[in-house]
């Protein structure tokens, strides 16, 4: 570097420019950075304490109050543009154009934040107004509500000290969550399906209101059927026809209720409603109580003959005569069976203690098989031990002790409370001004081969808030993750000058079996 | 983007065999209806049958002496002593244990007379044959070696002690609350000959030369033998299983195994759901949480509030196996998945929660509970409730800028 006599003034008003003898002296600086050994917890009043701290110190003071030594060659020039708040640049750009600035109307720009970084690094002079900035009045002007704030500023900065490539972030270069999903792979794609088909209401006893609500049902079942169709053609096929042929069926028996055949279909009716509401009285038209129905196995004699039924409890003009069961009773075997008197005695007892079925009051209260055998379970499971206070109430134990399953099975029964992640509703959420994704990040390597045009995929999306701030809540995560697209959030947290990462990340805990 | 999974770490030593993921057989024979008591708010079980099962297969709950496995033991020290295998008390302990059967039996409200007569009855020496009469108890059959006695000991002044002048071993050696259990676990356990018999937990032998380890040369053990004897044991303390309220009503509702009975009544499953409710204000969102990590296989322990700061732990198999992975803290939000706020965090808090996690090698995750929009008061005075609520599960981990450098990881 040439001194420059002429410029005297000059040097005096910038002394900037250096002698050569502060050049060199520059340059053979040292570069240790001074070690820092073990610390000492407790002042002893030594004086060897005093000298290493002492000597510490200005060691630190040294290397703080070194100035930095540029080329005045790479100091590039620059004009401040409030109105479009961006720098235009008026000497050529170093080599921080590689990764920073943009071009536009055949002119070099810089954004204001890589304006203010540069300058900071001494690679950049801002002049506005003809008069150079300084780093304060950098700050003060280049950093606003329509630029960059001060925190996003200072993560900005020290990303860039670390190497990273940091651009603001372009929403509109994330493809759209509609885009995203026509990307996406068939499993996730729940959007477009139908829900499954429901169940057709069955008929009430009525038969009007029954006719009307098989309408109903046939009708929701066919448009069922159409959006099946236009799904997928050929498992609908195979549903609609058992579904085809049970509306057929009850379509015949509702019309067999309006023609004749009374006692029949009455019969089925009655049935169905004493299926469908366990509390109904018997309103039956046959009292089972007066319509004996003679055991002809049972060893007491009986007659060898039975009487005639009733006219009136036959269909139609039937008339039967008296009934002779002789013939009927040979053929069952009716012998006794010959046990010695100790086998008849351990018979006697067992008979004794079992008691006799038909004496039993709750089996006398059945009226029908179907009621007797839930009698017989009930009785079952109260020997069974499954205890009446957990099963028998409104709300049972989810699993059953005494019908075992493999532990994979079990864990799927009790799974009733589902995952979710994190973009699943989040379209009904509106975007919210405080949490938003400020600046892409790219990783510093890639600087070699990095172009501004083609960026490719950052690293990651960083998102800044205060460290007095609030931590994000689901719904900003969800909506952050929304906007991101498959590129990992991270929230900056400045703390007065120290910068903080963290991440939220979308999980899923695997079901693990063993073995 | 998904966090990555990352597979849980194996301890260095296991000292313990896996026996089965959840307390309910696979086989039909055996049956699991396990009996719990509802006692001032705590969920106890008292049958060590049923402490052994429920612990061992799915790793409920703690002993209420112990630090995890109810292990408490009357004495560290166990020998053999004319072919039966016995604690070793020192004569001081047993002196004070006599004092506390004495106190026990004045509450009684006997009188000094009648006290001080039972107690020199009882601190009479007993023969060996005796012991070997009496035959291997139930709780005894358990062979020594692997360290797992536990001894009957009764509680003498605390609230779940049930003083009967029987429970003092004069007359019987058996637990009044288990259903004795004959030769089911005895026999098999014990073999006639060359292992010793471990009779009941009625008996101890006491080192009547003072400490057990005593070396003063004063005392006769110069010689290097200490005299025992063998004495009934005059106070027993049972150690009980405390399981916490998520763990008691996932027994009792998912897997159908367990009663819970309060004041001698089993409550239904609605009962203690709003038992539990009115008892943790935030508990349907932590069962919600607990019940499906349960379903994921993995086994969440409580109580890690005071160490780590979280709701709970999740192990993969069971603590004596695998070192917690994550550390979960539990958050419930509502449909639009804005907080509610059960831990309201900042980011001090966050952040010293995350370097806890961190200096112990584990993972946090916040585990959101959605409730929808329209679920009413009623519903959720039943459990059916459940099955509307849906699970979020958020990793929370720090980013290092400089690291990252050199270290060219991904986030």
């Amino acid at each position: 570097m040439a001194e420059r006599n002429s410029t005297d003034s000059a040097e005096s008003r910038y002394s900037e420019i250096l002698s050569p003898s502060e050049l060199f002296a520059a340059r053979s600086r040292c570069h240790k950075i001074p070690v820092r050994g073990q610390k000492d917890f407790f002042p002893n009043d030594s004086g060897e304490q005093r000298q290493r701290l002492e000597q510490s110190l200005s060691e630190h003071w040294s290397l703080t109050s070194e100035e930095r030594v540029e080329r005045l060659g790479n100091l590039v020039k620059a004009t401040w543009i409030p109105s479009d708040q961006v720098v235009e640049l008026q000497s050529p750009a170093g080599k921080f154009w590689q990764t920073m600035g943009f071009s536009a109307h055949g002119k070099q720009y810089l954004l204001p934040e890589e304006a203010l970084y540069l300058m900071e690094c001494g690679n950049l002079q801002v002049f506005y107004k003809d008069l150079p900035l300084s780093i304060q009045d950098g700050y003060e002007r280049f950093l606003s509500s329509n630029t960059v704030s001060l925190l996003q500023y200072q993560v900005f900065g020290h990303l860039k000290r670390l190497g990273y490539v940091v651009h603001r972030f372009d929403p509109s270069s994330q493809p759209s969550t509609y885009a995203r999903q026509l990307n996406l792979p068939q499993s996730r794609d729940k959007v477009g399906r139908q829900p499954k088909r429901k169940r057709s209401v069955s008929p009430t006893p009525m038969p009007t209101s029954s006719r009307t609500e098989k309408q109903d049902s046939t009708t929701e079942m066919m448009e069922v059927d159409k959006d099946e169709k236009d799904g997928k053609p050929p498992e609908s096929h195979l549903m609609t026809s058992p579904e085809t042929l049970e509306v057929q069926c009850s379509a015949t028996s509702t019309a067999d209720e309006d023609g004749g055949r009374t006692w029949w279909s009455g019969d089925v009716l009655e049935c169905k409603e004493s299926n469908h509401s366990t509390t109904s009285t018997s309103s039956s038209r046959w009292d089972f109580s007066s319509i004996p129905f003679p055991d002809l196995g049972s060893r007491e004699s009986l007659s060898d003959s039975l009487t005639s039924p009733d006219p009136s409890l036959l269909p139609g003009g039937l008339a039967v005569g008296v009934c002779e069961v002789a013939t009927w009773r040979q053929k069952i075997n009716l012998r006794k069976v010959a046990m010695s008197s100790k086998e008849q005695g351990r018979e006697d007892d067992r008979r004794r203690r079992r008691g006799d079925v038909n004496k039993d009051r709750e089996v006398q209260q059945c009226r029908n098989w179907t009621e007797y055998q839930e009698l017989m379970a009930r009785r079952q499971s109260r020997c069974d031990g499954r205890p009446a206070h957990l099963w028998n109430r409104e709300v049972t134990p989810l699993h059953d002790p005494r019908q075992p399953l493999p532990t994979r099975e079990l864990l799927e029964k009790i799974n009733v409370i589902k995952s979710t992640n994190l973009l699943e509703g989040v379209s009904r959420l509106k975007e919210s001004d405080e949490w938003g994704i400020r600046f892409s990040v790219y990783q510093p390597d890639s600087v070699a081969e990095f172009k501004k045009s083609h960026p490719g995929k950052p690293y990651s999306h960083m998102c800044v808030c205060s460290f007095d701030g609030p931590v994000p809540d689901l719904r900003a995560i969800k909506l952050l993750a929304s906007q991101t697209g498959d590129v990992p959030v991270v929230f900056a947290v400045v703390d007065y000058g120290d910068v903080s990462f963290y991440t939220f990340k979308d999980f899923q805990l695997p079901v693990d079996v063993y073995p | 983007m998904l966090a990555e999974f990352r597979a849980p770490r194996r301890r260095n030593r296991v000292h313990e065999e896996y026996e089965a993921p959840l307390p309910v057989t696979q086989s039909p024979e055996e049956r699991s209806d396990f009996r719990a008591e509802l006692i001032n708010q705590h969920v106890l079980v008292r049958n060590p049958d049923h402490i052994q099962r429920i612990y061992n297969q799915g790793y409920f709950g703690k002993g209420i002496l112990s630090r995890a496995r109810p292990d408490h033991s009357i004495s560290d020290q166990w020998e053999q002593h004319k072919g039966l295998c016995l604690p070793v008390v020192s004569q001081s302990r047993y002196e004070e244990r006599l004092k506390w059967a004495g106190a026990a039996l004045s509450a009684q409200g006997l009188d000094d007379e009648a006290v001080s007569q039972i107690l020199t009855k009882l601190s009479q020496p007993v023969e060996a044959e005796d012991v070997r009469r009496e035959g291997p108890q139930p709780e005894g059959g358990v062979c020594p070696h692997t360290k797992r006695l536990r001894s009957e000991v009764e509680p003498k002044a605390k609230r779940f002690c049930r003083l009967e002048s029987q429970d003092l071993n004069l007359s019987s050696d058996q637990d009044p609350d288990s259903d004795p259990d004959p030769g089911s676990n005895s026999g098999s356990d014990s073999d006639p000959d060359p292992e010793p018999v471990v009779p009941g937990p009625g008996f101890v032998l006491v080192d009547c030369d003072g400490d057990v380890r005593s070396t003063d040369s004063e005392s006769r053990s110069g010689s290097g033998l200490q005299v025992r004897e063998l004495r009934h044991n005059p106070v027993s303390v049972s150690e009980y299983l405390q399981l916490s309220v998520e763990e008691a009503f996932f027994l009792v509702y998912s897997l159908g195994c367990l009663s819970v009975h309060l004041h001698q009544e089993p409550l239904s499953i609605i009962q203690l759901w709003r038992t539990f409710q009115s008892q943790c204000p935030h508990f349907i969102s932590s069962y919600a949480a607990y019940h499906h990590f349960r379903s994921k296989g993995w086994v969440p322990k409580g109580g890690g509030g005071a160490k780590y700061g979280v709701d709970f732990m999740l192990y993969r198999k069971g603590p004596p196996f695998y070192h917690a992975s994550y550390s979960v803290v539990v958050e419930r939000v509502d449909d639009a998945f804005r907080d509610t706020a059960l831990r309201p965090f900042s980011w001090r808090s966050l952040a010293a929660l995350n370097r806890i996690t961190a200096n112990v090698s584990k993972e946090l995750m916040l585990c959101y509970i959605i409730y929808p929009s329209d679920l009413s008061e009623v519903e959720l005075e039943s459990p059916d409730c459940l099955s509307r609520l849906k699970v979020q599960e958020v990793m929370v981990s720090r980013w290092v800028s400089s690291r990252e450098r050199a270290e060219q990881d991904d986030i």
